[in-house]
């Protein structure tokens, strides 16, 4: 269980590792109700498109950043993920999520933490760029 | 002269009823299953009732999944040559259960027009309210579309 | 040296998500790893907030709040120092597909200055229309270093201020609050007010830096 008390401004959040595969972006498309080929899915439509590759869904990049958010407030929820896509997210290539502590507030008896989020290449290229708010118990015990 | 772009203006702000979605528990598994989510509040439900939920919770981002199936207007009067999604913003409000039912609202928040990496774009800003069974707003969602002029 | 970061964007900002005080408080975060920050300027996309006042916020952290804006040309985007109500007047900062040279023209007029942002960046950058036979005579400052280009942005931007014998700015173009003061640029006097900037601009005595030039020390690993 994270408290408030164990944050701190500055403090980093991962980085965890992330690999987007074909078949887990297949999966999540026929789970999202995108069926038939499309830019998330076949190297041909992207290109058709003007991608250098099949990417992956906005929302399923958002999904495995609130993962990295919440797994790290181990008990606290997310209040806010807010994200904007900058650049084409693409399949199998080794990713990185991190985030920063930004802000940190008392509010309404719990601790509100406000952490940018990043979905980066490898060389540190930013792919999504967001902010979030998570709420954590004032005191763990 | 501001460059505008011609759109709908009658859409402005104006909630739209925009479906209705249920949540099922396999599909909340199945969303796990696609971007490895392993918490247990979200994949066994014994473990979710000891923690005093009535069943599985739906993971925070869940709502996002309704989005492309939500009933709307064409907001641009001018031909795009390509749509990106630009931004979204989710915003739980309230636990999402398996079993829920769950009517969308939307409103057309904003459009406007700069231009970037790919030439002059307009942006279309949309919000969905998310209300369970039991008309609580659960969610917030706020996409952002860009499309190229 | 005096270190001011030419380029960010707060929540008046369409996709900037960062107030004015977080970046303040960042900056103290800064300070406390042995960074040099001293001062920043809003460029707000398409707008100038002439009534905003950040004097009381500015005090309280010890960081110069100054405000200019990024406004959309033909030619790309210039950031534009030293807004004035007359400048306001003489060019609509909504226009996305405004005449860049008449910009920079007006705001000489008005005791102001428009620099060329990231002008290395694809698609949008002052390069790619100076490829295509754009003509800028009076050019003789650029942003050549922004803490938001994509890799060969930058580089691209360095060529043009070899090229031609230009200066050179830098900004972070942060959107976001950790991403705030990562591109600097080093005058060699305290500056004050968008006056002071715009002299200082004129004088010609300055030059572009990365945050990490600035810190004396290690950096501290703060990963837990």
């Amino acid at each position: 269980m994270r408290s408030f008390a164990d944050v701190h401004l500055g403090d980093t959040i991962g980085p965890v590792e992330h690999t987007f595969t074909t078949e887990g972006v297949r999966a999540f498309c026929t789970l999202w109700g995108q069926t038939g080929e499309s830019r998330f899915t076949s190297e041909e439509v992207a290109r058709r498109e003007g991608l250098p590759g099949p990417i992956v869904p906005g929302i399923m990049s958002m999904a495995v950043l609130s993962r990295l958010l919440t797994d790290w407030a181990d008990g606290g929820s997310l209040r806010l993920l807010d994200v904007i896509f900058r650049q084409p997210v693409p399949h199998h290539q080794p990713l990185r999520l991190v985030g920063t502590v930004t802000d940190l507030r008392p509010e309404g008896g719990q601790g509100v933490v406000e952490v940018d989020v990043f979905l980066e290449r490898a060389d540190g290229e930013r792919l999504v760029t967001g902010k979030a708010l998570l709420a954590v118990p004032l005191d763990a015990g | 002269m501001a460059t505008q772009v011609e759109f709908n203006r009658s859409l402005l702000g104006q909630p739209l009823p925009a479906g209705t979605f249920t949540v099922s528990k396999e599909g909340i598994l199945a969303f796990c299953r696609a971007v490895g989510e392993t918490n247990p509040l979200y994949t066994d439900e014994e473990w979710a009732r000891r923690q005093g939920h009535p069943t599985l919770l739906a993971p925070p981002t869940y709502p996002n999944l309704f989005i492309r199936h939500l009933g709307r207007p064409e907001v641009l009067s001018v031909p795009v040559r390509q749509r990106m999604h630009a931004g979204q913003a989710v915003e739980p409000l309230r636990p999402i259960y398996a079993g829920d039912t769950l009517s969308a609202t939307t409103r057309l928040k904003d459009v406007y027009t700069k231009t970037g990496r790919t030439g002059t774009m307009a942006f279309i800003v949309w919000e969905t309210t998310f209300t369970n069974q039991r008309g609580e707003e659960v969610a917030r969602v706020r996409e952002s579309f860009m499309a190229r002029l | 040296m005096f270190l001011l970061d030419m380029h960010c964007h707060s929540v008046a900002s369409d996709d900037a998500r960062a107030t004015v005080e977080q970046y303040l408080r960042w900056i103290q975060v800064l300070r406390g790893r042995g960074y040099q920050v001293d001062s920043i300027v809003l460029t707000e996309h398409r707008r100038f907030d002439g009534a905003a006042d950040y004097t009381p916020l500015a005090r309280r952290y010890g960081v110069v709040v100054l405000k200019g804006s990024e406004v959309d040309t033909r030619w790309g985007h210039f950031l534009v120092y030293g807004v004035t109500d007359a400048l306001l007047r003489a060019v609509d900062f909504t226009d996305v597909q405004m005449d860049a040279r008449r910009l920079m023209e007006e705001a000489r007029r008005h005791g102001a200055m428009a620099i060329p942002a990231h002008p290395g960046r694809f698609g949008i950058g002052l390069v790619e229309f100076l490829a295509r036979g754009a003509e800028v005579p009076d050019l003789e400052i650029i942003e050549v270093l922004n803490g938001g280009s994509r890799r060969g942005e930058n580089e691209r931007a360095e060529a043009l201020l070899r090229e031609r014998h230009l200066k050179g700015i830098a900004g972070s173009d942060a959107h976001f609050v950790s991403t705030i003061a990562t591109c600097l640029t080093a005058f060699p006097h305290p500056i004050h007010s968008e006056g002071e900037l715009v002299e200082a601009l004129r004088a010609g005595e300055f030059r572009p830096l990365r945050l990490e030039e600035t810190a004396p020390t290690p950096l501290r690993n703060t990963t837990k």
